[in-house]
C-alpha cells in the first residue's frame, strides 16, 4: 500500500494541496488535510461546484458537520460509487480514506497523457498553433468602433491593405566570377540607392525584396537540378558549360530570327506554318508592324493593304463631310487635291515595286552570267594545259631514240626513287601508327574511367542530397520531441513508480521461487507414490503365491484367496475412481478459470 | 529556411569582424530594421558616421542581405533555434546571434504587421442597423401581409467605410442567422483541437 499512498500524495500536492513532508501514509491524515485534499480534488474535477466548497474546516462542530455533508454530496455528485457521510472526513478511517482519494485522482483530468497522444507531426503543430491563435482571438471581447484600441486592430479592423506590387531592384552583389568593371563599381559606390530605398512605398519594398530572393533561390536550384541531370554528362566545368548553352541558345534565336524574316509577309497572313513559339512570337511581333515599316519595307502586299485602309477612311470621311455643305468648298478642294495627291503616291509606289522587281531580275540574270563566266574561265585554263603539254611533246618528236631513252632512264629513277621513298615512308609510318594506337587506347581507358567517375560523381550527389534531406528530417523531429519534452510535467513520482516496479519485480522472484518448491515437492510426491505402488504390488504378488501355494490344500484359504484378489480389484478400481476425481477437478478448476478471464 | 547564395554572401560579410566591428554591427542592425519599417524611404540611411570605414559597396550588400533576411525570418516565423542554426552556419558568434535575436525580437511584431497588411481582404463589418417594414400588397396581389426586412450592413474596407444594404424575408432572415451561427461555431471547433 505504500507505493499507493506516495502516488496518490504526489498527485494532492500536484493539485496544490500542502501536504507535509512527513506524512507518508493516507493513515496520517488529519481530517483538516482530508478535507482540503478532497475539496482541492473536486475544485479541479469540477470547477462549477468545487468553487463553493471551503478548503478549511471551520471549528465549530454543526459547520464541520454541514461542510461534511455537502462534501460527501459533492463526491456523489461526481460519481463515487462507495459509501460515503459527513463521518467519513470527520472521523475517518485509513481504508475508506483511500479508496475516496483513489478515486478523486482517478478522475483528475489527465492533460499531459492528452498531450503525448496527440499526433505528432509538422501540421498537427500547425494545426495546434492555429488553434491556439484562434482560441486567444475569440478571448477578446468586442468592442465598438469607437473605442478600439491598437490591441484590437489585429481581429476586429484591418488597417489598410496593399496589393502585392513588386518592382525590380538592383542589388549590388557582384559576381566573383568576372571582374567588375570600374564604372560599375564606381555606380555601386556612389549612386546606387541602399536595397530599402529603391522602391516607391514601403509594401512594393518588402514584397519585392521577398520576390527577388525567391527567384534567386528558385534559379540556383533550377540550375542545380539542370547541372546534374545533364550538364555533368558533358563533361565540362560549369563555366564552360554555361557559355556553350549560352552560345547554342544564341545560334538558335539568330537562326530563328532569319527565317522569319526571310519570310515574305504574305505568308503570314496567308497560310500558318506550324513553328516554334520563337517564330510565333516574331510573327506576332511582326504582326502590327507593317504600318510602321511601310517605307522602309515596300512590298506589294503592305502597299495594297495600306492604300484600302486609307481609302476607306478617306471615303468614310466623304461621307461625313457630304452632310455639311457650309465649309464645302474648301474642303471639298482638299479632298480633291488628296485624291490627287494620293494618286501620284499610288503611281510612285507601283513604279517603284515595279522597278524594284526589275532590279531583282537583273541581279538574278547578273549571277547567273557570273557563273557562266567562272565557268568558261575553268574550261579555258583546262584547255591551255592540254596544249602545254601536246606542244611539249611535239618537240620532243624529231630525236626520238635518244628522247625516248632518256625518258625511260627518268622513269626508271623516278620508279626507284618511289620504291626508296615508300621503304622510307614505311619505316617512318610503324612507330607513328604504333603510337596512334597507344593513345587511343590510353583515350578508350580515359573515357571509361571518367564515364566511372561520372557515375560515381552522380552517386554521391544523390547521396548528398538524401543525406540532407535526412538531416532535415531528422533535426525537425529533434525540435519537435525537445518541445514536446518541454510540454511533459517534470515527474517527481517517478523514484515512487521506479520502486513499484522493482517491488513488483521482487514478488514475481519470491513466487517464482515458491512456485519451484511447490514443483519439487510434487516431484517426491510422485517419486513415493511410486515407491508405494511397486512395494504394493511386490507384496501382492508375494501374498498371492503363499496363498495359492495354501489355497490347494485348504477349502478356507481358497476362499481368502477369492477374497484377496476381490480386494486387489476393489483397491484398483477405488484407485482409478480417485485419480478420475482428481483429473475432473482440475479440468472444472481450469474451466472455472477461463470462465473468469472471460 | 533556405537563403540564396548572394543573401549568406552578404550575412558572412556581416559576421566577419575584421569588416564589421562590434559598433557598427549594432548600427548595421538598427539602420536594417529602420529602413524595412520607415513608412518614407530614406536614400541616406547608410549614411551613418559608424559606417564610414566600411567599403560603400560592402555596407551596401550587408544592408540589402540583413534586410532580405529579416523579412524570410518573420514570414517563416522562425524561432530562435532556427534563426541561430541558421546563422551559426554563417560563422556569426554566438554574442552577435545574441545581438540579432533581441532586435529581432523587438522589431518582430511590426514587421509581422507589415506583412500582414500586403494582400487583399474581404470587407469587415463592424456594425449593423435593420428596420422592420410590413407589405400590405402589391400590384399584382391584393393582400400579402408580410413583413420583410431591411438590413444594412455597416463594413469597412481598406479603412474606408462602406455599406451593404438588402432587404430579406422572415425565413432568409432565419437562414442568414442560422449560417452566422454555424460559422461561429465552426471557428470555435477550429480553436479546440
Amino acid at each position: 500500500m505504500e507505493e499507493v499512498d506516495k502516488i496518490l500524495i504526489h498527485a494532492l500536492r500536484q493539485v496544490g494541496t500542502e501536504v507535509g513532508e512527513n506524512i507518508e501514509r493516507v493513515g496520517q491524515f488529519t481530517s483538516e488535510l482530508i478535507v482540503e485534499a478532497v475539496v482541492r480534488c473536486i475544485r479541479v474535477i469540477d470547477p462549477g461546484p468545487g468553487g463553493v466548497l471551503p478548503t478549511t474546516l471551520p471549528p465549530g462542530m454543526s459547520a464541520r458537520f454541514r461542510v461534511g455533508m455537502s462534501l460527501a454530496q459533492a463526491c456523489q455528485d461526481i460519481g463515487y460509487k462507495g459509501e460515503i457521510g459527513y463521518q467519513t472526513f470527520l472521523y475517518s478511517n485509513e481504508p475508506e480514506i483511500r479508496s475516496l482519494l483513489m478515486f478523486l485522482v482517478e478522475k483528475l483530468p489527465r492533460e499531459s497523457s492528452e498531450a503525448s497522444d496527440q499526433p505528432t507531426g509538422k501540421s498537427a503543430v500547425l494545426h495546434r498553433a492555429i488553434a491556439t491563435v484562434i482560441k486567444a482571438q475569440l478571448a477578446v471581447s468586442w468592442v465598438p468602433l469607437n473605442c478600439r484600441l491598437p490591441l484590437h486592430g489585429e481581429t476586429q479592423s484591418r488597417a489598410a491593405s496593399q496589393k502585392f506590387s513588386v518592382h525590380p531592384l538592383s542589388l549590388p552583389y557582384c559576381n566573383e566570377g568576372q571582374k567588375s568593371l570600374k564604372e560599375v563599381k564606381e555606380y555601386k559606390r556612389d549612386i546606387l540607392l541602399p536595397a530599402t530605398a529603391q522602391s516607391p512605398s514601403q509594401t512594393s519594398m518588402v514584397s519585392s525584396m521577398l520576390e527577388q530572393h525567391m527567384a534567386d533561390l528558385s534559379s540556383t536550384q533550377e540550375w542545380d537540378t539542370e547541372w546534374k541531370s545533364q550538364g555533368l554528362l558533358y563533361r565540362l566545368a560549369p563555366q564552360e558549360y554555361r557559355s556553350r548553352k549560352l552560345k547554342r541558345l544564341r545560334n538558335r534565336i539568330k537562326e530563328q530570327l532569319r527565317s522569319v524574316a526571310m519570310q515574305s509577309p504574305e505568308s503570314i497572313y496567308s497560310v500558318c506554318r506550324p513553328s516554334s513559339e520563337l517564330s510565333d512570337l516574331l510573327r506576332a511581333f511582326r504582326g502590327p508592324a507593317p504600318f510602321d515599316l511601310i517605307l522602309t519595307k515596300g512590298t506589294h502586299f503592305t502597299h495594297t493593304q495600306k492604300f484600302t485602309f486609307t481609302e476607306e477612311a478617306t471615303a468614310v470621311k466623304s461621307q461625313v463631310h457630304s452632310g455639311r455643305h457650309s465649309e464645302g468648298d474648301t474642303q471639298l478642294h482638299q479632298q480633291e487635291e488628296l485624291a490627287l495627291l494620293q494618286q501620284q503616291f499610288q503611281q510612285l509606289c507601283s513604279d517603284i515595286d515595279q522597278i524594284a522587281a526589275d532590279m531583282r531580275h537583273r541581279s538574278v540574270t547578273s549571277t547567273q552570267v557570273f557563273d557562266e563566266l567562272k565557268q568558261r574561265e575553268l574550261e579555258n585554263a583546262k584547255n591551255q594545259e592540254d596544249m602545254q603539254v601536246k606542244k611539249t611533246t611535239l618537240e620532243l618528236l624529231p630525236d626520238a631514240d635518244n628522247n625516248l631513252q632518256k625518258l625511260q632512264s627518268q622513269v626508271e629513277t623516278g620508279a626507284s626513287r618511289v620504291v626508296n621513298l615508300a621503304s622510307q615512308w614505311e619505316k617512318h609510318r610503324a612507330p607513328l601508327i604504333e603510337e596512334l594506337r597507344r593513345l587511343k587506347q590510353i583515350c578508350s581507358s580515359k573515357d571509361l574511367e571518367s564515364s566511372t567517375k561520372l557515375s560515381e560523381i552522380k552517386h554521391l550527389h544523390e547521396k548528398i542530397c538524401m543525406a540532407t534531406e535526412d538531416a532535415k528530417k531528422k533535426e525537425e523531429s529533434y525540435k519537435q520531441l525537445v518541445t514536446e519534452l518541454e510540454s511533459l510535467p517534470r515527474d517527481v513520482s517517478r523514484s515512487a513508480y521506479t520502486q513499484r516496479i522493482l517491488e513488483i519485480v521482487g514478488n514475481i522472484n519470491k513466487q517464482k521461487e515458491d512456485i519451484t518448491k511447490i514443483l519439487s515437492d510434487t516431484k517426491e510426491l510422485q517419486k513415493e507414490i511410486n515407491n508405494l505402488t511397486g512395494k504394493l504390488d511386490r507384496t501382492f504378488a508375494v501374498t498371492d503365491e503363499l496363498v495359492f501355494k495354501d489355497a490347494k490344500k485348504d477349502e478356507s484359504v481358497r476362499k481368502s484367496y477369492k477374497y484377496l484378489a476381490a480386494l486387489q480389484e476393489n483397491c484398483n478400481q477405488l484407485i482409478q475412481t480417485i485419480e478420475d476425481t482428481g483429473t475432473i477437478l482440475r479440468e472444472i478448476r481450469d474451466l472455472e478459470e477461463q470462465v473468469g478471464i472471460s | 529556411m533556405e537563403l540564396s547564395e548572394s543573401v549568406q554572401r552578404g550575412l558572412q560579410l556581416l559576421a566577419d569582424p575584421s569588416v564589421v566591428d562590434p559598433s557598427s554591427f549594432q548600427v548595421l542592425l538598427d539602420v536594417s530594421f529602420r529602413g524595412l519599417l520607415a513608412s518614407r524611404a530614406d536614400p541616406a540611411i547608410l549614411d551613418q558616421p559608424e559606417l564610414k570605414h566600411i567599403d560603400r559597396i560592402q555596407v551596401k550588400q550587408i544592408h540589402a542581405a540583413l534586410a532580405t533576411f529579416i523579412l524570410e525570418a518573420v514570414k517563416h516565423n522562425a524561432d530562435k533555434s532556427t534563426i541561430s542554426s541558421c546563422l551559426e552556419e554563417l560563422t556569426f558568434s554566438p554574442e552577435r546571434l545574441e545581438l540579432f535575436f533581441t532586435t529581432h525580437q523587438k522589431h518582430k511584431k511590426e514587421v509581422e504587421s507589415l506583412l500582414s497588411s500586403i494582400g487583399r481582404r474581404l470587407p469587415h463589418v463592424h456594425d449593423v442597423s435593420w428596420r422592420l417594414q410590413y407589405q400590405m400588397k402589391n400590384g399584382q396581389l391584393d393582400k400579402i401581409n408580410e413583413p420583410f426586412y431591411l438590413i444594412s450592413l455597416n463594413t469597412e474596407n481598406e479603412g474606408s467605410p462602406e455599406d451593404v444594404n438588402f432587404t430579406c424575408t422572415t425565413e432568409q432572415l432565419q437562414d442568414l442567422v442560422a449560417k452566422l451561427k454555424d460559422a461561429a461555431k465552426s471557428v470555435e471547433k477550429a480553436s479546440q483541437m
